[in-house]
């Protein structure tokens, strides 16, 4: 069986409900960070905290793009989310029937596997209408 | 400090042209500022080049070409902001009083770069790269916003591209002298909703040279030295720090910077050459660089202010989208096509009675930093 790996070590965690993004926070000035910063961009201190970040969040802005990237053949959705705490964070989408994008919906993140890398499945985030 | 005035420029033909090297395109820009400087090869001091991909000794390969050798040369990479770079890092020399007269020089052969032809991939470490973001994308994600905020529409966003390829028929030195519809450009191949195809800049080859002089030295060349009244570059911040994508915190700053350094407002323009990589991105400039109030980008666009024969011209050359962007280049053939209305000599695309004009390069996406990570503007006056 193809081992699994996380796109960047300690980004999510998985959980009964499906997974949640992991940032980090200053310890200090309470700045949060998505994904994880060595330092606080604010005050430059050290000192962080392990941020377990909201499953949902609103819909910033998106687009389908109808070009290849890296790893997603078009057409593909990709998108801002906006998390309660005041974190913004850039995924893939998941279009879903019946549910297009519109700025502002309700999304909740999901985590499944995004692509294969040699003999890796590489698991990651995505976004999805609620 | 010493003022410093623009006594030459040039610029090669831009196209698609990967049987031309970078040295042969570099030195036919060079010689065209030499010889509209009526300059020897001899009087030049100091030179900067810039170019992207595939850089090493750019400034030294070109030059061997017109037979200047034997001085400082500095070659220099900032994305789209090279040129800029580069013909500030002149300025610099000559403004501090290490030199009289420099050159400066952006390059680029895109058709044989190692991204022609295909996408920019993304670094092992740029996270969002790898999870498909990219500049089309990124765009496209702007032009939504645009849309929810502003009521921008698509038809807004293709008159941009209509508006430059209009006035890039009036260039000779054009890549693409073709009018497009408002339905053409619409529809046009789908990159990335909503921005099609005969939204973005093409890929382009191309060079363009700048001299500069100091302008109590320049009156020994030239009777109509154009003087630098400002040259700001500037990187900008981490991504957390941007809240609204369609405002560039960077571009705030840095605009603040050169009305202060050349002592006048962005009412003072009288005509803008600047980075529309995509033609949404003009409409956010407009703001960002204050040519109305925030939020009024659409209105301004709608007017119909911004094309030749209105109040602010921008990008009259027909901007990277009609001209193309060879990306180190563009920042030096902006601030050509400034010199060029500031000396009257811009022809059919001429900006009547121009005496102050700005050029902005803006460009570099690097994951965790917000997205158009450095610009460079000159303002010039004649």
């Amino acid at each position: 069986m193809a081992e699994v790996v996380p796109v960047r070590e300690g980004i999510l965690v998985e959980d009964a409900e499906g997974g949640r993004l992991l940032g980090n926070k200053c310890k200090c000035c309470g700045q949060l960070f998505f994904p994880k910063a060595r330092f606080c961009f604010t005050c430059f201190n050290k000192d962080m905290e392990e941020a377990v970040l909201s499953r949902y969040g609103r819909l910033y802005s998106y687009t389908i793009a109808h070009m290849p990237s890296t790893h997603f053949q078009p057409p593909y959705a990709i998108g801002f989310v906006d998390l309660p705490e005041g974190v913004r964070v850039f995924a893939p989408l998941k279009m879903t029937e019946g549910k297009p994008f519109k700025v502002g919906m309700d999304m909740e993140v999901v985590i499944e596997k995004l692509w294969q890398e040699d003999d890796k499945q590489v698991i990651g985030y995505k976004f999805k209408p609620v | 400090m010493r003022e410093v005035a623009v006594i030459g420029i040039g610029q090669s033909v831009f196209g698609k042209l990967p049987q031309k090297t970078v040295a042969e395109l570099g030195s036919e820009a060079v010689a065209a500022a030499l010889a509209d400087a009526d300059i020897s090869a001899k009087d030049i001091q100091v030179a900067y080049a810039s170019r992207q991909y595939n850089a090493w000794c750019t400034a030294q390969d070109i030059l061997k070409e017109v037979g200047i050798r034997n001085i400082e040369m500095v070659n220099v990479e900032n994305t789209c902001a090279g040129g800029s770079t580069a013909f500030r890092g002149v300025w610099k020399e000559i403004a501090d009083g290490h030199y009289d007269v420099g050159i400066a020089i952006g390059v680029e052969s895109m058709t044989t770069s190692p991204i022609a032809g295909k996408m920019i991939t993304p670094e092992k470490d740029d996270l969002d790269g790898h999870l498909g973001m990219s500049m089309p994308g990124m765009f496209a994600m702007v032009a939504r916003r645009q849309m929810e905020q502003h009521g921008a529409t698509v038809e807004d966003f293709a008159q941009v591209s209509v508006k430059n390829h209009r006035h890039g028929c009036l260039n000779p030195q054009a890549q693409y002298k073709k009018e497009f519809t408002v339905e053409e450009v619409l529809n046009s191949r789908m990159i990335c909703e909503p921005i099609t195809l005969l939204m973005c800049c093409p890929n382009t080859d191309g060079a363009a040279a700048a001299i500069l002089c100091s302008t109590d030295v320049a009156r020994k060349y030239t009777t109509t030295p154009i003087r630098v009244l400002a040259s700001t570059l500037l990187s900008g911040d981490y991504k957390e720090f941007q809240k609204d994508i369609t405002v560039s915190p960077l571009l705030e700053k840095i605009s603040k910077m050169a009305y202060e350094m050349a002592g006048c407002g962005p009412e003072d323009m009288d005509l803008v050459e600047m980075h529309d990589a995509f033609a949404n991105e003009e409409m956010l400039r407009y703001e960002d660089l204050g040519l109305c109030k925030r939020g009024e980008g659409v209105a301004l666009l709608r007017s119909g202010a911004t094309e030749i024969g209105g109040r602010i011209p921008v990008n009259p050359s027909g901007g990277l989208l009609s001209l193309g962007h060879p990306l180190s280049a563009s920042g030096i053939r902006t601030i050509c096509e400034i010199v060029l209305h500031l000396r009257d000599e811009a022809g059919a695309r001429q900006t009547p009675n121009a005496k102050v004009g700005l050029a902005h390069m803006h460009g570099g996406v690097v994951a965790g930093l917000e997205h158009g990570i450095v610009a460079g503007i000159h303002i010039l006056a004649r």
